[in-house]
């Protein structure tokens, strides 16, 4: 990474407990512009909350969470402004059940004065050719197989033109023969430089997608590097673990 | 939304209290006094309706004879006893014939007129019984009309006697408990027991040439108030018996043929004869049950609607509130919330309320507390996914529930919105109570006159049928509708 790159996320010293269960302890972060994260772990290790922490789904007990440059810990900063910079797509696509395809993708641009019906039309047109669903603009979503709903999901987001991408296990709840469709296009948004955090089983794409690895568990980040320091040279013995048995499936 | 939600409940509840005011406020002549008079609906032959369903009887009749001699005019408002009595003691009404026993307990609570009929208290039983005494009576059941001076005299001497006693709001009622034998006598003022066995009724009265504890009927107002009206009454009383005319009504109920009144025995003999000459009747009661209905649903939804979104706000005092709500009139029963409004809130405040009013608003806090219920459950049974996806967007809690949750919440709600409405539609049933003449109440009068319980409420019953089918079928074809 070189040095004029800014910091687009910035995480400090983060706490989250639910009750007894201290799920996140003490984690920072930095993510650098048009810079892929991946982040690995076993189920239960705070991946996933972290990750929603960035968008203020969840919140922290204590610590400093900056992105885009505003302090979201902040109770003063407006969330829904700095949520527009920051796409989210999610392990079950949560697209909106009551619109068609289309109307999914132009909701929020709309709703939120960014584009014109007309401008979001034609933007949701072109992001449907991106994912490769050009067809299906007018389809309803219950229509849709769940790859189908998963690239809908990222052209939903990309719609309101974020700096950030966020994906929270986006191929988990797939059929095997269809997550190569939503993978190909995450690789083609990484190709165009987008900043991108992921949580994911999927390693192979991983290795090929990520700038940087991190792996969490038990509520910390373990180690964190590139690719291949990470699968081929891994130092932390529940890393190695972790990957003898992922890796062994 | 939440905002236009209220503007419009509020729009339509001044609609609504701008209905319920407008039978009350009838153009009154400038020179001469108008009262709003109640009177009991089901109490042959003082009161009742005729086979043309227009009230009658010998209160109905002096109290026309009355106004006229005195130079006053009135407004006749049938209902139960009770509700009519309570009326009057709530100010919703300036006065009450309804043959009414002058009672020094009464007396503490109303004003009387000089007494206008000598009565006194009858106890009967079925024809064919084999009761001869009140000794008889002893850990056998007694039927009562509630509130009556017939109630209350066998209140006083069933512990001497030893008799159980279970009540209802109308003599119809009272009688067939009797005559089916669930209960063995009643008690009740003499000409009405005399009146109705005349009509056909199986009953035979104990004590005809001895009745108990005799006493007078008199016309009633509040204790203290409409003093004028009160003299005014005095004085027409005094006229007509004077003149004549009381006799002359007095005679045309007891020395008529029953059938005068109620209609022929072939009109009665058949459901298709009652329901032909009671056409109108019938009409007019399916008609008021429909209004209600259709205001009721359409209130009651938006109310239902806005506690249901009150249900699901981000602000948690607005969360307790609609709750609170919700709890509070899903736990009352209807018809103890339509007394509290239309008897028990008036008599406080001495505001008056229309029985419309009141039973509309019965309807809309009742059936909308049940609404607010699902509403809340529907929105909460949307996936918080989908809440987390549009928040994701940058969209307001506010643009959510608006574009998101709403519109498939009210899609997961529509079956029981359907339900709802079955249910309100049946419920209105139970605002005959506090006067409002809809289809059982207009059942109540006609089986007052004709004593042909199972005909009747077999009409009854199949109109609510044949409603609640096509209100389903409507509901329906709405329902695909919306799923297409």
């Amino acid at each position: 990474m070189s040095e004029e790159k800014q910091v687009k996320v910035h995480v400090d010293k983060v706490n989250k407990s639910y009750g007894d269960n201290h799920v996140l302890r003490d984690i920072s972060l930095d993510v650098m512009d048009n810079e892929v994260v991946v982040m690995i772990g076993p189920s239960g290790s705070g991946k996933s909350t972290f990750l929603r922490m960035l968008n203020q789904l969840e919140k922290p007990n204590s610590g400093v969470i900056e992105v885009d440059g505003y302090d979201i810990s902040d109770p003063k900063t407006n969330i829904n402004k700095v949520r527009e910079n920051i796409g989210m797509v999610f392990q079950n696509f949560n697209l909106f059940n009551n619109y068609s395809v289309i109307d999914n993708i132009t909701l929020a641009p709309v709703q939120l004065g960014k584009l014109t019906k007309e401008e979001a039309e034609k933007k949701a047109k072109e992001l449907l050719e991106t994912v490769g669903l050009p067809d299906k603009a007018n389809a309803p979503v219950s229509s849709l197989s769940g790859g189908q709903k998963q690239r809908i999901a990222i052209a939903r987001a990309l719609a309101m033109d974020p700096d950030i991408m966020l994906f929270d296990e986006p191929t988990s709840a797939l059929d095997p023969e269809v997550v190569g469709d939503v993978l190909d296009v995450m690789k083609h948004l990484a190709k165009m430089g987008m900043t991108m955090i992921i949580v994911t089983h999927e390693m192979g794409f991983a290795k090929q997608v990520a700038d940087r690895v991190v792996f969490f568990e038990s509520g910390k980040i373990q180690e964190s590097g590139t690719p291949e320091q990470i699968f081929t040279a891994p130092k932390n013995e529940r890393l190695q673990t972790f990957l003898s048995k992922v890796m062994q499936a | 939304m939440k905002k236009k939600l209220l503007t419009a409940f509020v729009a339509l509840s001044a609609i609504v209290t701008l209905f319920g005011f407008n039978g009350r406020n009838k153009t009154v002549s400038a020179d001469e006094a108008h009262y709003t008079i109640t009177s009991d609906a089901t109490y042959a032959p003082f009161d009742f309706q005729d086979k043309n369903n227009q009230y009658i009887g010998i209160d109905q009749d002096l109290l026309k004879a009355i106004a006229k001699a005195a130079g006053f005019t009135v407004t006749v408002k049938p209902m139960a006893f009770n509700a009519a009595m309570q009326s009057v003691a709530s100010s919703q009404a300036d006065g009450v014939i309804a043959g009414t026993t002058i009672t020094n307990e009464r007396k503490a609570v109303y004003d009387f007129s000089d007494p206008y009929y000598k009565t006194g208290i009858a106890w009967a039983t079925a024809k064919d019984s084999k009761i001869k005494s009140l000794s008889d009576l002893k850990g056998k059941t007694v039927a009562l009309k509630t509130g009556t001076a017939g109630a209350e005299y066998a209140e006083s001497i069933k512990d001497q006697y030893g008799f159980k006693i279970t009540y209802f709001s109308d003599s119809d009622t009272v009688y067939r408990d009797v005559i089916n034998g669930n209960s063995v006598a009643t008690f009740a003022d003499l000409p009405v027991l005399q009146y109705t066995i005349k009509n056909g009724t199986a009953l035979k009265v104990q004590n005809a040439k001895e009745p108990f504890a005799a006493g007078d009927l008199g016309f009633s107002v509040k204790k203290g108030e409409n003093q004028a009206l009160l003299a005014d009454f005095n004085k027409g009383l005094a006229i007509i018996k004077k003149n004549g005319t009381y006799d002359k009504i007095v005679n045309k109920y007891l020395s008529a043929k029953a059938s005068t009144f109620t209609g022929s025995a072939k009109d009665n003999s058949s459901m298709w004869g009652i329901l032909k000459s009671n056409h109108t009747a019938f009409w007019s009661g399916l008609k008021q049950t429909l209004y209600l209905t259709v205001v009721g649903i359409v209130l009651a939804s938006l109310w239902g609607l806005f506690l249901g979104i009150l249900g699901v706000s981000k602000n948690g005092l607005l969360r307790g509130l609609s709750t609170t709500i919700i709890y509070i009139f899903r736990g009352m029963p209807m018809l103890v919330l339509a007394f509290f409004l239309y008897i028990g809130i008036p008599a406080v405040t001495g505001t008056k309320i229309s029985a419309w009013t009141a039973g509309i608003l019965t309807l809309v806090l009742n059936e909308g507390a049940y609404t607010g219920a699902f509403v809340r459950g529907g929105f909460n049974s949307v996936d918080d996914g989908q809440m987390e996806a549009a928040r994701s967007l940058g969209l307001s809690h506010g643009q959510a529930m608006r574009r998101v949750i709403i519109p498939q919440g009210l899609k997961l709600m529509v079956p029981s919105f359907i339900n709802q409405f079955i249910i309100t539609l049946k419920d209105t049933s139970l605002l005959s109570a506090i006067g409002i003449l809809e289809l059982t109440q207009t059942g109540t009068l006609i089986v007052t006159r004709n004593s042909q319980g199972f005909r009747v409420w077999a009409i009854v019953a199949m109109i609510y049928l044949v409603v609640i089918t096509l209100l389903t079928l409507l509901s329906n074809w709405v329902e695909k509708r919306t799923n297409a």
